[in-house]
């Protein structure tokens, strides 16, 4: 045995191949498809040649017409949004009732009552216990009737539709049309957006999907966005025009998230994105009734809960931070106060404050205790009457009572609007960059995807705190 | 705090952001103009004079020293002393005051040539960068692949005998292939042919027939030939340019029986409740998009109709082998199809 | 194609309803290891799950599995890991789906490549299955959603397709757990060699080609005896897959 023979054949191969020329791939592909019909027109024999069945045909016809696409869209992807936003809140206060107002008073009685020191039954139950229980508070009742339902259309072969109805809109920015439905996922949850994006084969438009999904409020800060709007906006009209301002507001900073994401796929696909490979090419499969009750189970299993579980161990070690900072002295200050003064004037240049950003940093695990975050850390520094102790995240049943936390805390109008910006354009969760990490496996685009949206959030946030402040 | 004021604050801000786009705009900011002069070392010199040399005598002209200055852009000086370096390798002579390639300047440039028109084909082949920067880039990498790697780029690309512009890709052992044509200025009314080159220099004129959705590979017929426009028929549209233009196309005059028939036309045409069969797939239709419409069942003979139109009527969704699949405009402007 | 006890059903003597246990993830001491390949959108994650009991999410969406899943099964006492691949319309393109799915038929050399295919759809199916049998000669084919293909009124004769392929065919559906008891017992048939298969070569390639995969062909098995689908082989060297290369110098295809 020697390798000359190895690279005998070899260099045949190649000379072979040179004599073939180009058109190698296509005589291939021709003579196996000859093959494919020949064998296919011998053992198949059918009484509608080549014509798409008729129902599909039918339902297909309006989906995607002209008059009938776009508002039959719309109203499903918004039924599907105000399910899980309105759905969401009656589960969503039952288990904050139980898990934060009964489990987690009885949890502290029961070490007391054992004589637990007390910087262990701080760091165990009000940072690591909470965090978690405030996470699947506020996760798992959004995701439990979002993932569900958006399965339920997956299954059914509806979403290939919404790609073909949306595509010339997304190719104009160098985007796939079915960047539409990660996008929608994303509103759920970014991470599961992110892994949504394997239906996108090219891989210069999955990428895009990928670090743009961020764009896409996700469930964790769709309350952030509610409550501060309706503290803050809300106020500033007169109190008939409160629930319009706010939900306009919000709906404003969703809508600004879509630009934002068009904007960026754009330049992403002009510039670091335009050597990848790009292809187009979408499959309208037939419609297959979905069976309801198994959909409903493995996306339960398969999406709500994985993400849930992702999400809980990374919250948890986040609650045990936010307790460790509060509670320990360097000298006369606690870790949070000496980072919060340090980070104050960077944070006034952009409009916010120093608590706000130490609450972004600590909440990068999940964007759902920011808010809590912000609160226990204002009442903390300002010496406000109200709160739990240092270290224990807290919210109030009343927003007018939030709001008045928040603006003996120096709030103005202008940290609102910032606050709400910087929600929508930070670094995505640490559950997504790690997701992002596992589906891309690289750590270029998971360095990009996780720090172009802060550097946006800096930049516009400080552009309008100036503006703002010059007039 | 007290010297803060939101106007300077802004000011700053956009100083810097305009500092950040001076040095680093794509190609010329100051900081890549910087990286690429440390970078012109007298390999890309002599590379690039033989290079030019070698195009030159291919089209059959003559150059001297002057021109040759002209014609690069580096410093005179540095061209000159690298000429004399290069007589003395016997790379280049002077025949009277006009430069001729040596034997062994001729294979060397024949590399550098190999080198750039694969890595144009490696760039339409297996990346998504666009036609527009496949010259610049190449120009870069054809100084930096070594004559291994060259080899196995080669390999993976199946050994391709043209380039994407329709330029020969010269062998290892330097046997090009030649390219027979005329130019589509020059070609009588009613000639009927094949385009085999775009050239894709100067940028200007190169826009101007992508724009046009020209595609190489296209049989054409010319219909008007004078001083103001080239008109012609080439896969059932028709194409007007400029005579300047149209003198950037290579078109190979077709013999009688190589002549296929002629009503061919661009999926992109067929109409709702039109079908067709499908004659293959344009040249201009390139690498992993190539092979996937190909693995989609778009091969030769096979039936198409049109099965939808979404709300925008692009993309379209057609009906191939029992299956409806959603292709682009552009998509299906590259492929081929005879109408029943 | 030889066939020994074929109609194989849930009562039948041939199925052995019993000797079946569902293993989910439970992957340890296989006997044997079972790919399962096809198009997008044929059902294939439905079979996958009716033969492993697990529950791993389907969707109705051409390309869901992009990572290989792998779960198992008992038949018979004999354990079957079973390894499903990323959907694919084709194996010669340079995606990385594809490119899973090639090298593990390839490479991983599975006891038995079931190809799942959508039965109203079987030309474009097709089209991948005979590039499996380039690689592969021990391969069963899943013709899937018959019920749909029943709906639309297409008939398909199974024999005259097993004939022309060269490998058992299996009609499925696989949502309604139809058709899987037979599936179980031919991939156990071709997996201990009761059935032997004799699959089709691609005829119809062009002549320039034919020639040069002959040629080289030829040069591969007088350098590597044992290899079987040394056709497989040279059409992937004429179109320069690094890989193979890479396995020819190392000698690791045999």
């Amino acid at each position: 045995m020697n390798n000359n023979s190895i690279k005998s054949i070899i260099d045949l191969s190649s000379d072979l191949r040179w004599k073939i020329g180009d058109d190698f791939y296509d005589g291939l592909a021709e003579g196996i498809y000859a093959d494919a019909s020949k064998i296919a027109s011998r053992s198949v024999s059918t009484e509608n040649q080549n014509k798409r069945f008729g129902i599909d045909s039918k339902i297909d016809k309006i989906v995607t017409s002209k008059t009938w696409g776009f508002p039959i869209m719309f109203l499903i992807l918004g039924v599907i949004l105000w399910l899980t936003i309105i759905g969401a809140n009656y589960p969503s206060a039952m288990l904050s009732q139980l898990l934060l107002d009964t489990i987690h008073p009885f949890l502290k009685g029961l070490a007391t009552s054992i004589s637990m020191p007390w910087w262990l039954d701080g760091f165990l139950i009000d940072g690591v216990y909470l965090a978690a229980a405030w996470v699947i508070a506020v996760m798992l009742p959004p995701m439990a009737i979002f993932f569900p339902l958006f399965t339920l259309l997956e299954d059914f072969g509806y979403l290939p539709r919404v790609a073909f109805n949306l595509d010339y809109l997304f190719k104009k920015s160098g985007a796939h049309g079915k960047q539409a439905l990660t996008m929608s996922m994303g509103f759920g949850c970014n991470a599961a957006g992110v892994v949504a994006t394997r239906i996108i084969d090219s891989p210069r438009e999955r990428l895009i999907a990928i670090i743009t999904n961020n764009f896409s409020l996700c469930n964790g800060r769709w309350p952030t966005q509610i409550l501060i709007a309706t503290i803050f906006i809300g106020a500033v009209v007169p109190s008939s025009f409160s629930g319009l301002a706010s939900l306009s507001a919000v709906i404003g900073i969703a809508v600004l998230g879509l630009f934002f994401m068009f904007f960026t796929s754009w330049a992403l696909s002009k510039t670091v994105l335009k050597g990848e490979v790009s292809t187009f090419n979408l499959e309208l499969p037939p419609y297959r009734p979905p069976r309801f009750w198994k959909t409903i189970y493995t996306s339960l299993i398969d999406r709500t809960m994985i993400v849930l579980w992702r999400a809980i161990l990374f919250a948890a070690p986040a609650g045990a931070v936010i307790w460790l900072i509060s509670n320990i002295y360097i000298g006369n200050e606690s870790i949070a106060s000496w980072t919060i003064n340090s980070l104050d004037s960077f944070g006034f240049l952009l409009g916010l404050n120093g608590i706000i950003l130490l609450a972004y940093i600590v909440a990068i695990p999940a964007n759902e205790i920011v808010i809590p975050t912000i609160l226990m850390l204002t009442v903390l520094t300002n010496g406000i009457v109200g709160g739990q102790g240092a270290g224990v995240m807290f919210e109030l049943d009343s927003a007018n009572a939030m709001g008045d936390i928040l603006r003996a805390g120096g709030w103005t109008l202008l940290t609102a609007i910032n606050l709400m910006l910087f929600s929508l354009l930070h670094n995505p969760c640490s559950t997504t960059i790690y997701t992002i990490y596992k589906e891309t496996k690289s750590v270029k685009w998971t360095t990009v995807a996780s720090i172009l949206p802060v550097i946006m959030g800096f930049v516009i946030t400080f552009l309008v705190a100036q503006v703002w402040r010059l007039f | 705090m007290n010297t803060y004021n939101p106007a300077y604050a802004l000011l700053l801000f956009f100083a810097i952001s305009l500092l950040g786009y001076l040095l680093f705009r794509p190609q010329k900011g100051w900081f890549w103009v910087i990286k690429n002069n440390l970078k012109s070392n007298e390999k890309i010199v002599i590379e690039d004079i033989l290079k030019q040399l070698y195009h030159t005598e291919n089209s059959g002209k003559e150059i001297n020293v002057n021109s040759l200055t002209r014609a690069l852009k580096f410093n005179d000086r540095i061209i000159v002393e690298v000429i004399g370096k290069m007589t003395n390798n016997e790379l280049v002579q002077f025949d009277g005051d006009v430069l001729k390639l040596t034997n062994s300047g001729r294979d060397y440039a024949l590399r550098i040539v190999r080198v750039h028109r694969l890595w144009e084909k490696y760039l339409a082949e297996k990346t998504g960068y666009d036609k527009m920067d496949w010259h610049e880039m190449a120009e870069t990498k054809e100084h930096e692949l070594s004559y291994e790697e060259t080899n196995l780029l080669a390999t993976q690309l199946g050994n391709p005998k043209y380039d994407p512009h329709g330029d020969p890709i010269p062998t290892t052992l330097g046997e090009i292939a030649d390219v027979k044509g005329e130019f589509l200025s020059a070609l009588a009314v009613n000639s009927v042919g094949k385009i085999v080159h775009i050239e894709d220099e100067p940028d200007v004129i190169y826009k101007q027939i992508l724009a046009e959705n020209i595609h190489i590979g296209s049989q054409i017929r010319v219909v008007k030939n004078n001083k103001q426009r080239v008109v012609f028929y080439a896969e059932g549209e028709e194409f007007k340019l400029a005579p300047i233009v149209a003198a950037n196309i290579t078109v190979r005059i077709l013999e009688k029986d190589e002549i296929i028939e002629e009503n061919r036309v661009r999926l992109s045409s067929l109409k709702e409740g039109e079908v067709a069969h499908i004659l293959g797939i344009s040249k201009e239709s390139r690498g992993e998009s190539r092979r996937r419409l190909l693995d989609l069942g778009f091969v030769k003979g096979t039936k198409i109709s049109i099965d939808l139109k979404s709300p925008m009527r692009n993309p379209i969704a057609y009906l191939v082998k029992g299956t409806s699949i959603a292709l682009r405009k552009d998509q299906a402007s590259k492929i081929l199809i005879k109408k029943d | 194609m030889e066939k020994k006890g074929n109609s194989a059903c849930d009562t039948c003597v041939h199925f052995n309803a019993k000797g079946l246990k569902k293993l989910g993830v439970n992957i340890d001491n296989f006997d044997f290891v079972v790919a399962l390949a096809g198009n997008p959108n044929t059902g294939k994650s439905t079979v996958f799950n009716a033969l492993t009991g697990l529950r791993q999410h389907t969707g109705n969406w051409p390309g869901k599995t992009v990572t290989r899943a792998e779960g198992a099964f008992e038949y018979n006492s004999q354990k079957f890991k079973l390894v499903d691949l990323p959907g694919t319309y084709s194996l010669l393109s340079t995606s990385q789906d594809e490119e899973v799915a090639r090298n593990f038929i390839l490479f991983g050399k599975p006891d038995v490549t079931v190809i799942v295919v959508d039965a109203s759809r079987l030309e474009r199916n097709l089209n991948l299955v005979l590039q499996i049998l380039e690689i592969t000669d021990k391969a069963v084919l899943c013709l899937n959603l018959m019920d749909e293909a029943k709906r639309n009124n297409i008939k398909i004769n199974e024999r005259t397709l097993a004939r022309d392929l060269g490998i058992p065919v299996v009609p499925t559906s696989a949502r309604f757990s139809e058709g899987i008891p037979n599936l179980i017992q031919t991939i156990n048939e071709v997996a201990t060699g009761k059935i032997i298969c004799k699959p089709h070569q691609i005829k119809n390639v062009p002549k320039n080609i034919e020639d040069a995969v002959k040629t080289l062909s030829i040069a591969i098995k007088k350098e590597f005896p044992t290899i079987t689908n040394s056709r497989w082989i040279a059409f992937r060297l004429l179109e320069g897959d690094t890989h193979i290369i890479d396995a020819l110098k190392k000698r690791t295809l045999v």
